[in-house]
């Protein structure tokens, strides 16, 4: 099995496949933030789409840009079969650990 | 439509390597004028756009930010603590140790800076960027550092031969130098008192040191880069 997926990690991803053709760089860190009910470093989730795409996981484009942005390009990223597999195995990996524990967790005594 | 604050923009296009610089100075404009302005005020967006442009920098060069803050930390220490003679204990090793936490480490660790800014950038201003960043934090935790340490310090100082001579040389000179016509070294001036304006000029002309070599090596990383451009181009149409 290939590297365990970081939690932001797999934030990052989870917003590009729910996004789908409107995922691109604002639009993602705006999803993270939203998904992890906090404010979101926009340097962390380029670092984390930089680091996904040099593993393979993810592929980007650049696409046009609109004015509220004075017209600059948008990258656009889009999560490749390598890296829906690594979300699975994230998954997996988590249920597993997971499994037999009632949630929430409650103190003993 | 607001806009960023220019010198903040303006770090961050320095700062960007080539294939990110349109698209993540978009997004980060984007944001600043669809949800930061109208939520929280010009004001406020302003400093978050500082913010994020803060930690893209240090994402990038904190593994340069920490060894030069290490080498004036460590370097202060062997400088304060010595043998009860006044020797350095450094004295003895071979002459890259006490070099390599001297001030000419952080020079080096500026020049790096330059240099992998550049070279990661493609443009001179990502060198200067990046050692300019450099000087300031660490100037900035020294300040901290010698805030904090200044008065334990000096109790150790002040009973070591080395410290106590060069204390007594200082305010019995023939010919002591001026600042700005204040002559603050004078023979009744107390040893902590003495200490206290000697950290304090060592700040100032270290701040100045480091920021004079972010110029320099900055300025080497944009001749470097124009020359590299100009071969580039002529192989690209010899004619």
């Amino acid at each position: 099995m290939a590297d365990i997926l970081g939690s932001f990690e797999q934030a990052v991803l989870l917003a590009i496949v729910r996004l789908a053709d409107g995922a691109y760089g604002r639009a993602i860190l705006k999803e993270v933030a939203v998904r992890l009910d906090r404010d979101v470093a926009a340097g962390a989730v380029q670092a984390t789409l930089e680091r996904l795409e040099r593993k393979g996981l993810v592929r980007s484009r650049l696409g046009s840009g609109t004015p509220i942005r004075d017209g600059r390009a948008r990258r656009f990223y889009t999560v490749l079969p390598e890296g829906l597999r690594a979300l699975n195995d994230a998954r997996k990996t988590h249920d597993s650990v997971w499994r037999g524990f009632t949630r929430p967790l409650k103190a003993r005594g | 439509m607001p806009n960023p604050p220019e010198v903040a923009h303006a770090i961050l296009r320095a700062l960007l390597p080539a294939d990110a610089r349109e698209s993540v100075s978009g997004d980060l404009l984007e944001e600043y004028r669809d949800s930061r302005v109208p939520a929280a005020g010009e004001l406020r967006a302003d400093l978050w756009y500082w913010r994020q442009v803060g930690g893209i920098w240090l994402r990038d060069y904190w593994w340069l930010v920490v060894p030069a803050v290490l080498v004036l930390v460590v370097g202060d220490i062997f400088n304060t603590f010595r043998a009860p003679s006044g020797a350095s204990y450094l004295d003895g090793l071979p002459k890259i140790v006490p070099a390599a936490i001297s001030p000419l480490g952080v020079v080096f660790l500026l020049a790096l800076a330059t240099a992998y800014g550049n070279w990661r950038t493609q443009r001179w201003g990502g060198g200067f960027v990046a050692a300019l960043g450099v000087s300031v934090i660490v100037w900035l935790f020294m300040a901290a550092w010698g805030s904090a340490t200044f008065y334990p310090f000096a109790q150790v100082q002040q009973s070591n031969p080395y410290w106590v001579q060069a204390w007594h040389w200082s305010t019995h000179r023939a010919a002591p130098p001026t600042v700005l016509g204040l002559n603050p070294d004078t023979p009744d001036e107390t040893f902590l008192r003495w200490i206290f304006w000697d950290n304090v000029g060592a700040l100032i002309i270290g701040g100045i040191a480091m920021l004079v070599a972010s110029f320099v090596f900055g300025g080497i990383g944009a001749i470097l880069g124009e020359i590299r451009s100009h071969w580039r181009r002529a192989a690209i149409s010899p004619e």
